[in-house]
């Protein structure tokens, strides 16, 4: 075990860095974004660069358990992991920031004044979503989503002047705060029963199983069930979804695809972490439960979707079925995480373009974006059109477009363990999706009201549209180089 | 050389040459797109000339692994069954690309739809891998969705989606089957999943198993072909679809469901497949007969057509559940007519409905005066549609009642009920259309059709007269593909195929009519 590496908490380092440079030069060099801003992109890719580095460490052995705190008290350490999950998560929140960075071009230059504490508090986000997946300690664990969580409220009120970004924020506040403390109360059970509070190492959750066999597992059962609770309202997964519509609707169009993207990835990779990796003793108590909750989430959030008439409601309730489609993937346990991670990076990409689509459309700092407001969008401006036809059809799960393949891997995972049902649910409620994704199709290629208005597109907004839409058909078409590396990326 | 690999992409090589062209330069769309439709066209011909008749077996074989674990590949073939298929697919675009000349609004994109539809096509019918057969499969929707909704008519977005959603729910349960499939396949050959088709073939599945994954598979088709009941959304997607639409939709994408119950249902499930035999097999009569009863009352004569759709595509599940090689093959032959003559019908509709704006029957009324050569030409698209000997139409299906008479002799009987109402719909349609006195002052002083018009239809008329008088060449290279179908399923069941003409078995056999009653009961018990 090593004591300390800087490359494993490089992901970390570079954004805390990069949100401290973003104030700092805002302050001494000026206001406009041209200054300061490319020091936040530039973060979000030296991010993903070490990522990469990570990665390369990882599969040359050089990883594992770091910062080990063994003086001070077995249940500390270590504090650290470098896998095949963090690194990756490392590469993929790294890109996806640098895309949400671009994609929120013109909600910043709206800002003015308030833009640089806007992108500081995006890198802390993610720096916090990041520190989620590199801990095998459930207490830094919690750190990270509060971290991630307390930056993401203020981000959703950032448009304070709107009363429902108020709310919005308000709402977010209450009802994640509760998760959160759902899933610490969650993670001193889990203490309480099992006298750890790191997955691996001396004295880890994992060694425990190895060794003891709980025979009244309740305590145990309960601290599980408040974690996995804590997670699924952060993943938004149905019964606990019903604050991601409202929040969604409220906040600046360009933070939530930030927001939406990010918690899903770092969500369901402590999923991963925690469950698939800490937890695989008890995965015949936990799976049936993750099904349910899956089957649910689907249902719940297709059928909700179809009747919406606000496109960020519907962007909402549709990402409550997508993560009864990720979901459907982690029942399988370990053996789900790289089709979970190959659906997550590519849905994580088309989220964002697709609420970049929404703020271009209709106004970065909009909180209403009635899907009349789409109409004509392909005779408007057709590269839009046609992109948010593309992420449609990838969201949709149509072959040929990033979302299928990720389905069918999901699925195929669940049918492997035994849920073959679930794929069937999945495949069903994919054709109801169907009906409101084309609903949007259809809208984009009718003739627009207001006559040819050209849309007004800012550059770095349409190349992170384009950057979507590209990882949406391409790995759509060629889905097996990412195959290939999510396969490795597995906890420890 | 990869042949299907490149009949494949060679129409998404086109897509991006139309979608490429300057946008200033919109009279050059037109010609283009029939250009690059026109290779494909030259490629299946090159495979239809090099293909070995005689020979069962996958022809032009590709196989490249794409993801080893999930065992995925690219594995094509081409066999007596899907040979003409592709034949037809690669023959309907370019025509029906010709008769687009009335699109003059956003036309690239139109031509580039066609043109991506079509590869989404050819992969269905040369693609051996199911998962990648599903994803072509569930392709074509998009495509012919965006044909539908943008370039339709009034009722185009209700037609659409509706399309979508009914194959799509299908394809729900087609999905869940092949991962199933594909699971079991991947236990066998020591990976977690395998697709590959010829693997399948290997399985040594349950009776339920076969049941269940029959039903999975079968729902699909049925949706697809459409099967009674559920044809709804067909009247409705062929009635709102712009002609170019109708023509593929009705000539080709419906073949796709009676070309995945003959590759997959009987030679996968073949003990599911006897078992169901009767309940498809009167579900397919019902289908003829319902189809031509409702044709017959129709007042929009592209709805006639539609309908009439339902029924040829009756005769040929019934052909396919019949179990003989005449009803096989027959059906085969009776595909390929059907895409022929219910093309030239809604191509013929199309042109007409340029010049009137009008579907309705009962706004024409003695168009023989005013247009004599469209009168013509439409008479014998209706004739060879009926089944008048000497036409396409007849051949195939007058084989597939010969085959369904020697299994299932009563389906047959009222079966042949639905020729002759067929030719009630189709010639008072053309009665109350064409012949008598012009009522309508709009009709008097309009075009007759010009050069393009007819020579977009002359290959399908050459082809509905070469078939209805020499149809030797298809049936010899289908039956060898018909007769291993056949093989495997006597192989796996107890079901005894009757002897009657029978290729192998043409000089020393007899027909016996004892060993065929016992056939039809074994059946029904």
């Amino acid at each position: 075990m090593q004591e300390a590496s800087w490359l494993a908490v490089g992901f970390e380092i570079a954004l805390l860095v990069g949100a401290l440079a973003v104030l700092l030069v805002a302050v001494v060099a000026g206001k406009s974004p041209k200054y300061w801003a490319p020091v936040a992109g530039f973060a979000f890719l030296a991010a993903a660069a070490i990522g990469v580095l990570q990665w390369g460490a990882v599969s040359n052995g050089d990883g594992g358990l770091f910062f080990s705190a063994a003086g001070v008290s077995i249940a500390l350490s270590p504090m650290v992991v470098m896998d095949g999950l963090s690194a990756f998560g490392s590469i993929l929140l790294g890109l996806v920031g640098f895309v949400g960075m671009l994609g929120s071009w013109d909600l910043v230059s709206k800002l003015k004044n308030r833009a640089p504490e806007f992108v500081a508090l995006t890198l802390l986000a993610y720096a916090g979503l990041h520190m989620m997946i590199v801990s095998p300690n459930l207490v830094v664990i919690f750190v990270g989503l509060e971290t991630a969580s307390i930056s993401f409220y203020i981000l959703a009120g950032f448009m304070r002047e709107s009363s429902e970004s108020d709310e919005s924020a308000l709402k977010y506040f209450l009802l994640g705060s509760l998760a959160s403390g759902m899933f610490i109360y969650g993670v001193a059970l889990t203490f309480a029963a099992t006298g750890s509070l790191t997955i691996y190492g001396a004295n880890s959750i994992r060694d425990f199983f190895s060794t003891t066999i709980i025979t009244d597992p309740g305590i145990l059962l309960v601290g599980l069930a408040l974690m996995l609770v804590g997670i699924l309202f952060k993943i938004s997964a149905a019964p606990f979804h019903q604050w991601a519509p409202d929040v969604y609707q409220g906040a600046p169009s360009a933070a939530v695809g930030i927001m939406a993207s990010g918690v899903k990835i770092a969500g369901f990779a402590v999923l991963a972490r925690i469950f698939a990796g800490g937890f695989v003793a008890q995965i015949d108590v936990w799976a049936p439960i993750m099904a349910g909750i899956a089957a649910l989430s689907m249902i719940v959030g297709t059928a909700t979707a179809l009747v919406q008439t606000d496109m960020k409601r519907l962007l909402a309730y549709s990402g409550v079925a997508h993560s009864g489609y990720l979901l459907a993937a982690m029942v399988a346990g370990i053996d789900g995480v790289p089709a979970m991670w190959f659906y997550v990076s590519t849905y994580a990409f088309m989220i964002i373009g697709a609420f970049t689509v929404v703020s271009i459309v209709c106004g970065p700092g909009s909180t209403s974006a009635p899907i009349s407001a789409f109409k004509g969008l392909a005779k408007r401006d057709p590269l839009m059109g046609w992109l948010l036809t593309v992420l449609m059809f990838g969201m949709s799960g149509l072959p040929f477009f990033a979302g299928f393949v990720g389905k069918v891997f999901a699925f195929v995972s669940a049918g492997e363990a035994g849920y073959l049902w679930l794929a069937l649910v999945g495949a069903l409620t994919t054709v109801v999706g169907f009906a409101f994704y084309l609903r949007i199709v259809s809208m984009l290629f009718s003739s627009p009201d207001d006559s040819k208005t050209p849309l007004r597109v800012s550059v770095p907004a349409r190349i992170a549209v384009a950057i979507s839409g590209v990882v949406t058909v391409a790995f759509g078409i060629v889905p097996w180089p990412l195959l290939d590396v999510v396969r490795e990326a597995l906890p420890l | 050389m990869p042949v299907l690999s490149i009949l494949i992409l060679l129409p998404v090589v086109g897509a991006v040459v139309v979608a490429l062209l300057p946008s200033r330069r919109t009279e050059l769309v037109y010609p283009v797109s029939i250009g690059m439709s026109i290779f494909p066209l030259v490629v299946a011909s090159y495979i239809l000339w090099n293909f070995s008749s005689g020979d069962a077996s996958f022809q032009f074989t590709e196989h490249i692994v794409l993801i080893e674990s999930f065992g995925i590949s690219w594995t094509l073939g081409v066999d007596g069954i899907s040979l003409f298929m592709v034949a037809l697919t690669t023959l309907l675009f370019p025509v029906s690309i010709a008769a687009s000349r009335s699109i003059t609004d956003r036309t690239k994109t139109y031509m580039v739809l066609m043109l991506l539809l079509e590869t989404g096509v050819l992969g269905v019918f040369l693609v051996l891998d199911l998962f990648v057969f599903f994803a072509f499969f569930e392709i074509v929707l998009i495509p012919m969705y965006l044909l539908i909704s943008m370039w339709g008519s009034d009722n185009r977005a209700y037609a659409s989606l509706k399309f979508v959603l009914f194959t799509a729910a299908g394809s729900a349960f087609l999905f869940v089957s092949v991962i199933g499939l594909g699971l079991m396949t991947g236990d066998e050959v020591g990976t977690l999943a395998n697709f590959d088709f010829r693997n399948m073939l290997n399985l040594d599945l349950s009776s339920n198993t076969q049941l269940l994954l029959f039903l999975g598979f079968g729902i699909a088709f049925a949706i697809k072909i459409p099967l009674f009941p559920f044809h709804t959304w067909l009247p409705d997607a062929h009635t709102e679809a712009p002609t170019a639409g109708s023509v593929v939709l009705a000539g080709v994408l419906l073949k796709l469901g009676a070309y995945g119950l003959l590759r997959f249902n009987l030679t996968l499930f073949p003990e599911a497949a006897v078992d169901l035999a009767l309940p498809v097999a009167v579900l397919g009569v019902v289908g003829i007969v319902y189809g031509a009863a409702v044709a017959v009352v129709q007042p929009d004569i592209k709805r006639l057509v539609a309908y009439s759709s339902v029924s040829h595509m009756g005769f040929v599940v019934l052909g396919i559940f019949a179990f003989t090689t005449q009803g096989l093959s027959g059906s085969i032959v009776l595909m390929i007519s059907h895409g022929l003559t219910t093309g030239a019908l809604f191509l013929l509709i199309g042109m007409i409905y340029e010049r009137t704006h009008t579907r309705k029957i009962a706004d024409y009324g003695g168009l023989a005066k005013v247009m004599p050569v469209y009168a013509g030409i439409f008479l014998f698209s209706a004739f060879a549609s009926a089944g008048l000997p000497g036409l396409s139409g007849f051949v195939g299906e007058f084989t597939v009642l010969i085959g369904a008479y020697i299994t299932l002799p009563v389906l047959a009987i009222i079966a042949a009920g639905g020729v002759i109402i067929a030719a009630i719909y189709l010639l008072w349609a053309y009665e109350r259309v064409f012949t008598g006195a012009v009522i309508n002052e709009k009709l008097e002083g309009l075009k007759d059709l010009g050069f393009r018009e007819i020579a977009t239809l002359a290959p399908l008329i050459v082809l509905i007269v070469g078939i209805g008088v020499y149809p030797k060449p298809i049936f010899d290279r289908v039956e060898p593909s018909v007769e291993i179908i056949l093989d495997r399923i006597e192989a796996a069941t107890d079901f005894a195929v009757p002897d009657f003409g029978r290729r192998a078995d043409l000089a020393d056999t007899e027909y016996n009519e004892t060993s065929d009653e016992s056939v039809d009961e074994e059946r029904e018990g």
